[in-house]
Parts: structure tokens; sequence; C-alpha cells
């Protein structure tokens, strides 16, 4: 037991003591967790998530009849108020009066390409008269879709726009209230009203400090010890490959753990993301995390012959992986392919039980699927590798 | 076959075949309790098969092994908790301080002598913290006999343990390993060098193509050479060989010229008379009784870092 033990100490000595390990394992997905939180940390707070939109209304009153276009700009002003003190969505900018409203919009465009405005919505010229007349009536919006804060701008606009052509619809009479299918507003992964990017963020970032362990600190430590003959030299003392291996896991998880602490104290107390990891289900679902990327990481010791064949094999998996897996952002549409990598990615489930056992989503995976895909995974690694990995260098 | 009291280790007919090459065919020998034991051979001999199947990391194809008094097919972890085995190859964890890894070690055996013991032993009490990253190759091989050596065992294996190091550095572990038999250990040394294992060896076994060739004290292997004096010289380019009337061997063996004689005074004489007609300026010239490696050659015509 003490050879387990002292094998334990080892492995997390050696790898918090190592620089590029400690960087990582520990202060990269630190790093990752304060500097997302910073970049998108406003995104679903209640009254906190604002976005700067440019609104221009190049209809022209000069034909009288319903302003319907009038309509589009008061809802929009109407969502640019501040309500009860905090915040508003939209904080809109408009031509200022007889300003220009093609050089406004010029100015727009230029700004939305600079990041200063999130999105610019355009309401073109006869506008009224296509909807009265029943053809095709288009609000033009503009957004930067390298920025992800513009693309959840769009999303929201989009959804304002819905409601507001159902209500002329309905004003000009052309549509049945009654037989109107309400929008349910669902906040992002149809989780609470006070969604918090922080919230979302933390479990993804332990799990991704869990998986850069798992994928490249398992195999790296084996092989690397394997092929310098560190191992050899373990195997003419009384210590068997078995209890090595147990001190390994042991050691693993205890460099999970503390991973597991630096993140919860900096997400709770630094970042406020206010999430309760007490739960007995979260609980579950990071030792299955933990489990499932061991596991991989024994699963690519034994199938790389060397240990830089190791560190290639992780690093082709490490981004499909990590970032088809739901640790940092919602999985939204994707390609066909993209998703069969979505759906066969323990990660994907991982990450999905862990967030429902927190409460902080609904969940589309079931809970069965959860568990079950990646403890395949985890059976499917354990027999490659028993079988395969080898302890001696080749 | 059982061994005798005194015998800590006897090997009968051990074979192990890679393939359609035996690197080690049917070799016996006996290791005395409390002696030095040396295998002598160039690289590909089967030292190091031999070795690895004593410590544990390969089982032979056939052969007989008794240990500590029990015949067993393969050494397992009963009889690796009494041995201690410093490798050939193989390195540290370079991030642990030299006071880790021999508690590391140590932790792996039932019992384990206290760290300082071992760290003063070794002479790293010095190095105690200090990384394995940041030790001499002499100060690293000095660790890796401790790990050997931190059971207390009573059977050492040392794999070409100077191998690589400086002068200094070897004859540091020579003076450990000449220590470590005065306090009784047994220990069984495999090397290339022949003054290794003259220095330190009670029996030598030569090994060439898996086989024992020649097997014995040093006294009485180089005494197979009989009543002989070596002349050694380098002659770059000497066309033709010495001629010693009053009787003698002549050897070439590259630039270098062994004259085997066994009266030393006439032959020197018509050396250097010889020299003197053909200006053969004789560089190097050392005269100087056999050694192993004289063995070696007499009985492989190859030296035995060839």
């Amino acid at each position: 037991m003490k050879g387990i033990v002292a094998l334990a100490r080892t492995h997390l000595l050696t790898s918090l003591r190592e620089r590029v390990t400690l960087f990582w394992f520990i202060v990269f997905p630190v790093f990752l967790l304060v500097i997302l939180t910073l970049i998108f940390g406003n995104i679903g707070r209640q009254g906190g998530m604002n976005f700067q939109v440019g609104l221009i209304n190049l209809e022209d009153r000069a034909g009288g009849g319903p302003d319907l276009a009038g309509i589009v700009v008061e809802a929009f002003t109407a969502i640019g108020e501040p309500r009860d003190g905090k915040e508003p969505l939209f904080t809109l900018h408009r031509p200022g009066p007889g300003e220009d409203k093609q050089g406004f919009l010029t100015r727009a465009e230029e700004e939305l390409r600079r990041g200063k405005l999130t999105a610019v919505v355009i309401i073109p010229r006869g506008f009224n008269r296509a909807i009265l007349s029943g053809e095709r009536a288009e609000i033009t919006l503009y957004v930067d879709p390298t920025r992800d804060g513009s693309q959840l701008a769009a999303a929201i606009i989009r959804e304002v726009i819905s409601g507001i052509d159902r209500e002329i619809l309905v004003r000009t009479g052309r549509f049945d209230q009654e037989r109107a299918v309400p929008v349910r507003s669902e906040p992002l992964e149809g989780g609470p009203v006070s969604f918090s990017y922080a919230s979302f963020l933390l479990p993804g970032v332990i799990l991704m400090a869990f998986f850069t362990a798992g994928l490249f600190g398992v195999p790296g430590a084996i092989l690397y010890a394997r092929d310098r003959f560190q191992l050899r030299r373990y195997w003419v003392t009384p210590l068997t490959p078995a209890r090595y291996f147990i001190g390994f896991t042991l050691g693993q998880g205890g460099l999970c753990l503390l991973q597991f602490v630096v993140l919860f104290l900096i997400g709770e107390y630094g970042l406020g993301a206010g999430v309760d990891f007490s739960r007995p289900a979260a609980a579950a679902f990071l030792l299955l995390g933990f489990l499932t990327f061991l596991s991989f990481g024994f699963l690519i010791a034994s199938i790389a012959r060397t240990a830089n064949g190791g560190m290639a094999i992780a690093n082709i998996l490490n981004i499909p992986l990590m970032f088809l897996g739901g640790l940092f952002f919602p999985l939204g549409e994707l390609p066909g392919f993209l998703q069969a990598v979505v759906l066969v990615n323990p990660v994907t489930y991982i990450a999905a039980g862990l967030r429902v056992g927190l409460g902080l989503t609904k969940g589309t995976i079931s809970p069965i699927a959860s568990v079950l895909v990646p403890l395949g995974w985890i059976a499917l690694s354990i027999l490659v590798a028993a079988r395969r990995l080898s302890w001696e260098a080749a | 076959m059982t061994a005798g009291n005194g015998i800590l280790l006897q090997v009968s007919g051990l074979t192990k075949r890679y393939g359609e090459v035996r690197a080690v065919d049917g070799i016996s020998f006996s290791v005395p309790r409390g002696t030095v034991f040396t295998i002598l051979g160039p690289n590909g001999a089967g030292k190091t098969t031999t070795l690895e199947i004593l410590e544990g990391l390969r089982a032979p194809d056939s052969g007989e092994i008794e240990l500590f008094g029990r015949r067993i097919a393969r050494v397992d972890r009963r009889e690796k908790a009494r041995m201690g085995v410093l490798l050939q190859e193989g390195n540290f964890e370079p991030y642990l301080r030299v006071k880790e890894v021999i508690g590391l070690f140590g932790s792996f055996f039932p019992r384990a002598r206290p760290v300082n013991e071992i760290l003063e032993l070794v002479a790293l009490t010095e190095k105690r913290n200090a990384f394995v990253k940041e030790l001499s190759g002499g100060q690293r091989q000095r660790l890796a006999l401790g790990t050997a050596l931190v059971n207390d065992p009573d059977l050492l294996f040392l794999d070409e343990p100077t191998t690589g190091l400086d002068p200094q550095a070897r004859r540091n572990i020579w003076s450990i390993v000449a220590d470590l038999k005065d306090q009784g250990k047994t220990i069984v040394l495999t090397t290339h060098y022949m003054e290794e294992a003259e220095t330190l060896s009670d029996q030598v076994c030569i090994m060439d193509h898996g086989r024992i060739i020649a097997a014995g004290s040093p006294r009485v292997l180089t005494a197979r050479l009989g009543e002989e004096t070596i002349i050694e010289f380098t002659a770059p380019g000497m066309i033709g060989v010495p001629v010693v009337p009053s009787g003698g061997k002549v050897r070439r063996d590259g630039d270098a010229v062994l004259v085997e004689v066994t009266d030393l005074v006439p032959a020197l004489r018509d050396l250097l008379a010889w020299a003197h007609e053909n200006g053969v300026p004789l560089d190097n010239m050392i005269i100087r009784q056999p050694n192993l490696e004289d063995v070696f050659l007499s009985l492989t015509g190859r030296r035995l870092r060839e």
C-alpha cells in the first residue's frame, strides 16, 4: 500500500513541478475561465446583457397609410429603454435629427466591423407598402459572424422582429389572433431564466481541465517513463504493473481534485459563478468525467508506439473532442459530419450530464445516455489498453 | 540438481531465443554467497539477457534457476524483495529530488533502509534535495546504485555499472562495490571493462555469442596463457613483424603490436635490435602481464570492445 501511495504522490508532485504540465493542467484552465467570463460574462444576466444596435428606418412616409415601419422602430425603442433601473437589452444608435441616413448607414457598418456595434437593423424603403400589398417585406440585419456576441444579438433581434411581424399582421387584419402561435421565450439551453455564463462555463472548464490532464497527462507520463526506461527500474522491484496502475490513477485523481479545488474557488469566489457542486449527481458526473478521460489516456498510451506518437494522437483528438463537446459554448446547429462527432463524443454527454446535475440546464440528452455513452468509452478503452498497453519500450 | 551450502544462485542450461538468434545458449554457472561474480563479454554476448532473466524482466525459454535455496521457473516478487538491481539503462523522473527517489523505491519493498543511510552509502548526502535533472552522470549512477541498495539486498545485480562514466566516477563506483563486497554482499556484475572485472571479481565467466567460453578466477584465467609476459607497442603503418630469435609469439591488433614472450630479457634485446635496424620507434611501449582482454583475444581472436 505504501508503494501505491508513494507512486500517487510522485505522479502528482512531478506533474506540478514540471512547468509545461503545471501550465496546461492548472494555469491555462484558470486563465481560460477568467478570460472567457470577462469577455462573455454579461451574456444572460438579467439586466446585465446589453447590445449596441444600430437602427435605420429608410421608409418614406410620403405615401401615407399606417406607419408599420414606425411600429418596428417603437418596438426596438421600447426594448432600448431601461427597466427597473437595469441596463436595457439594446442600446439603440439612430441617425440624429437631420443626419443623412445613408451616411449614418455607412458609419454604422464601419462601427460594426470595428466591433463598436453588435448589429445593425435596416428597415428598407417601401416597407409599409410591401406589407400592405402582401408582398415580401424584408428587414435587413447586419451582423459580424466572427463575433459570438453579434450572433447572439442577431438571434434575439430575429425573435423580436418575429414578434413585431405578428403584431403588424394582427393590426392590419391579416392574422387571426386566436390562431396565433405564441413564441415561447426560451433562455439559452432551456435552463432557468437567470442564466449566467460564469455558471455555465465553470463546469465546462473543470471538465476541460480533467480532459487535458487525461488526454495528455496520462499517455505523456506513462509513455515517457516507459521510453526512458523509468518503468524498467520499477519492474526489477516487487512493484507490479497492477499496483503501478492503481498508484498512477490515484495520483491522477489527486491532480484532478486539485484542478477542481483551484477552479471552483476562483469561479465561485472570484467570478461569482454560484454553482452548487455539492449535489450528488454533479459529483457523480465529475467522477465519471475523470474516469472517462483517464481511460482515454490509457487508450492513447496503448495504441501509441512512442511518447511523441502518443502526444500526436492526443493533439489530433483534442480539438474536436473538446470543442464539439459543449464545454465552453452551447452546441447549436452544426453540419452533419460535426453532429456525428458530437454524438459519439463522450465529452458531450458528460458536460450535459454535469450541467443537468448542477441544475444549470434542463438538458436535451437523456440521463441514461449521459451515463451509458461515457461508460461505454471507459469499457472500450480499458479493454483495448488491457490487451495492447506495453510496459516495456519497443 | 540442488545448490550446495554457500551457493546463493545457481543456473543450469539457461536458454533464451529471439527468433532464430540464441541470445543465451544453455549456460550454467553458480555464484557463492559473499562473492563478486562477473560476466565478461563484448556487446551482444548475451550478458544483459542473462541478467534480465535473473532480474525477473524476462522469462527463460528453458533451463533451471535456483535462487536463495529455491528452484524457480522465473524470478518473481518474492525473490525481487531480496534482490537489488542496477540496470544498464534507465532514468529517473527528472523532477524528483534525490531523497524522494530513494524514498519512492524504498516504498516498493517490505523492508527498506532509512533514506539518509542510503544517501551516505552512495555519497549523495549533500545532494539529497537536488532534483535528478541537476545531477551529473556519475551522481545519477550512484543514485541508481542507491535504489538498488535500498532494501539491503542479499543479492545485487550490477549491469555494466560504469559504462559511459568518466574515470573518476568509475573509480567512485568501484569503491562502493568494493565496500559492499567487504560487507559480505553477493554481487553479479556484467562489464566489458577488463580492468573492472579484474579489480572487483572473485569469479569471472567470459561469454561470447550466448555461451560461456571460459570461467574461473581472474588469476586462473590469465594463467591459461602460461608464464608469458607481453611487450606491447604501437607502430602505425609498420610493414612486417618483429623478429625475436629468442622466441615469442607476435600478434597485430590494429596499430598495436603484442609480443608474447616467456624469457623477457633476451626477447627485449632482440626486439630493440630489430627496431634499431628497421627504424621502428616502438611508441607507447609497455611490458605487462596478460589480462582478461588477452584471454578473450586468445580465445576468440577478437577484442572485447570490437
